[in-house]
């Protein structure tokens, strides 16, 4: 049939090639917004609850999104009492301390593992390698042992940053990165006269930016996220975590929804922000850290 | 030449290998000493013997939390599928996709905490799913979703399930990535319809990724506990119905001063990973054998 009209054909095909792709994708988009809307629908919700006066119901049939008198009040009552800035300033500080000090602690020990050859270097690999599996909550005992009676940082967030010095993961994911640097690049630095840890400072380290920042990213938001160890360890109320602390607040408020509705927004709003700013990374990372 | 002896990559690697010893050797041996004793953290360890592990057989909660524990890993199926299914989807280059793979991984981001709270204010017996049932006349009398012994396993491993679609849709999607466009062009001329070109070309390049979300969800499924720990409360759900291994553990260890018989726990718990790690081993070397 094609064949019978070849003058007519072409204008019509993409036409209807045009109108195919048209409809395909109103079709994609329609899935793709329901599912987000899956996704995000809980904390649209909590959203606009956390705006919600006491005139207006938490739930009513039928079940109402929007506040009709928008306030504040929540967000007052949950700031006064609980110290959200100590909460912020002590995850910040937690997060950020681990991410500098871990990728010192780590690119430093990837370094002899992808360019050195030395005794015990594969033993040392295999040991790393079998400290993948073990379970954090195993460890958990003998660190609270470890955090009350000999470092005695109990109830300090130096216990959340010593255990978090160096992680196995960040050690091969900087590892693969070193070994992917060519080695003349390393030599001519060293015919230079620079010593190993100019080498690793002044060369490896620029070259594998990207792996840093993989590494970095999600040590920050492990640190942020952790709640189990953390839980354990903090206790006083300007000393906890935000995780921590939205707990202790839904302890606290067992009865206020709409108070528990405007801490969550409040502290999920900051990390929200700060992964929209470093969305590409992420994407980025997560190709990286499989291949690696 | 003989090489010089050098005390360079010792020194490289000592910082990061003294965190290591102290918080993850030490307390391996440490645990294993304190299944063999009587121990509370504050007093010294007394030693007992077998006796942890002699109750752990009779103990009816541990091998509960045992059965919800491998229930638990349900999630690892479902996760796979879901996750492969919505990376393809997010595959494509339409405009503003980036916006929607975003909105998919803000629950990864957010973090257990926020997100379990959210959950537990709309499934409060006051709260959204009831109010919303009722209103469509699905329900007549509100359900006590959170109260139900029947829904604490379920609800928790659907919040798992949602707080991962966005991790794995990632990692699948990254996988989606590398592979080549030429394949999916040959496999059109060969004459697979859409369908046809995923099971042809996506299931099979995505071998890798599979092998990965497989492993670190389903240990992470045996490793559940913030989920549990938030939707009860602490208490882990009526009748015991949230424990599961790490959340015995956890109760046993810190909140009935149990050290040493939560040391026997963690030991069963580490025979269990190590199982399932062997299992996952095997499972990815026949994965690279056939690239």
């Amino acid at each position: 049939m094609e064949i019978a009209h070849p003058t007519y054909r072409p204008d019509v095909r993409v036409r209807s090639t045009r109108t195919k792709k048209v409809l395909e994708n109103a079709f994609w988009y329609l899935i793709l917004t329901l599912i987000a809307l899956g996704t995000i629908f809980p904390f649209v919700w909590v959203f606009f609850t956390s705006f919600k006066g006491p005139s207006d119901p938490i739930v009513s049939v039928p079940p109402q999104l929007f506040p009709k008198e928008p306030t504040f009040d929540n967000y007052i009552r949950v700031w006064n009492q609980l110290p959200i800035p100590w909460f912020f300033f002590n995850s910040i500080l937690v997060s950020c301390g681990t991410v500098v000090l871990n990728l010192i602690f780590t690119s430093l020990a990837a370094y002899p593992l992808a360019k050195m050859k030395f005794k015990g270097r594969d033993a040392i690999f295999f040991l790393l390698l079998a400290t993948f599996i073990i379970p954090p909550q195993l460890t958990s005992i003998p660190s609270f042992y470890l955090a009350v009676k000999v470092f005695k940082y109990y109830d300090s967030i130096l216990a959340l940053i010593f255990p978090a010095l160096a992680t196995v993961f960040n050690i091969f994911l900087l590892r693969q990165a070193f070994r992917s640097v060519p080695n003349d690049l390393i030599e001519a630095g060293k015919m230079d006269g620079a010593s190993e840890l100019r080498v690793w400072w002044s060369i490896l380290l620029p070259v594998v930016r990207p792996s840093l920042a993989t590494a970095a990213i999600f040590t920050f938001v492990a640190q942020w996220n952790d709640f189990y160890w953390p839980s354990l360890m903090l206790h006083t109320r300007e000393h906890m975590t935000l995780q921590v602390g939205l707990v202790a607040m839904q302890g606290m408020m067992t009865s206020d929804s709409r108070g528990m509705a405007a801490g969550v927004t409040m502290t999920v709003i900051p990390i929200i922000i700060f992964f929209v700013l470093l969305q590409r990374h992420f994407v980025r990372g997560l190709g990286g850290a499989v291949k690696g | 030449m003989t090489k010089k002896f050098s005390l360079t990559p010792y020194l490289f690697l000592s910082p990061a290998l003294v965190v290591i010893a102290t918080f993850v050797l030490y307390p391996i041996l440490a645990v294993v000493y304190f299944s063999f004793t009587k121990y509370n953290i504050a007093t010294p360890a007394v030693w007992i013997g077998l006796d942890n592990y002699k109750e752990l057989l009779t103990d009816d909660i541990f091998w509960l939390s045992m059965r919800h524990s491998f229930t638990y890993l349900l999630v690892t199926p479902v996760l796979i599928v879901l996750c492969m299914a919505l990376a393809i989807v997010v595959n494509r280059q339409i405009p503003g996709i980036n916006a929607f793979r975003a909105i998919y991984y803000i629950p990864v981001i957010s973090g257990s905490i926020a997100v379990g709270i959210s959950w537990r204010l709309m499934l409060d017996t006051n709260g959204l799913l009831n109010g919303f049932l009722l209103s469509l006349g699905i329900l007549k009398e509100p359900i006590q979703w959170l109260a139900e012994p029947a829904y604490t396993l379920p609800i928790a491993m659907l919040l798992t399930i949602w707080m991962g679609l966005g991790y794995y849709m990632m990692i699948f999607l990254a996988g989606l990535q590398n592979i080549s466009e030429d394949l999916y062009d040959a496999a059109q001329i060969d004459g697979c319809n859409a369908f046809q070109k995923h099971l042809n070309v996506s299931l099979p390049g995505l071998r890798p990724q599979f092998v990965m979300v497989a492993v670190v969800s389903s240990l992470a499924a045996l490793q559940v506990f913030n989920e549990i720990y938030i939707l009860t409360g602490g208490l882990g759900g009526i009748l015991n119905s949230g424990f599961t291994v790490v959340f015995y553990l956890w109760r046993k260890a810190f909140r009935l001063q149990e050290a040493g018989y939560a040391s026997a726990i963690a030991i069963a718990l580490l025979v269990i990973t190590l199982a399932f790690s062997i299992i996952n081993i095997r499972f990815l070397e026949r994965g690279t054998e056939r690239e």
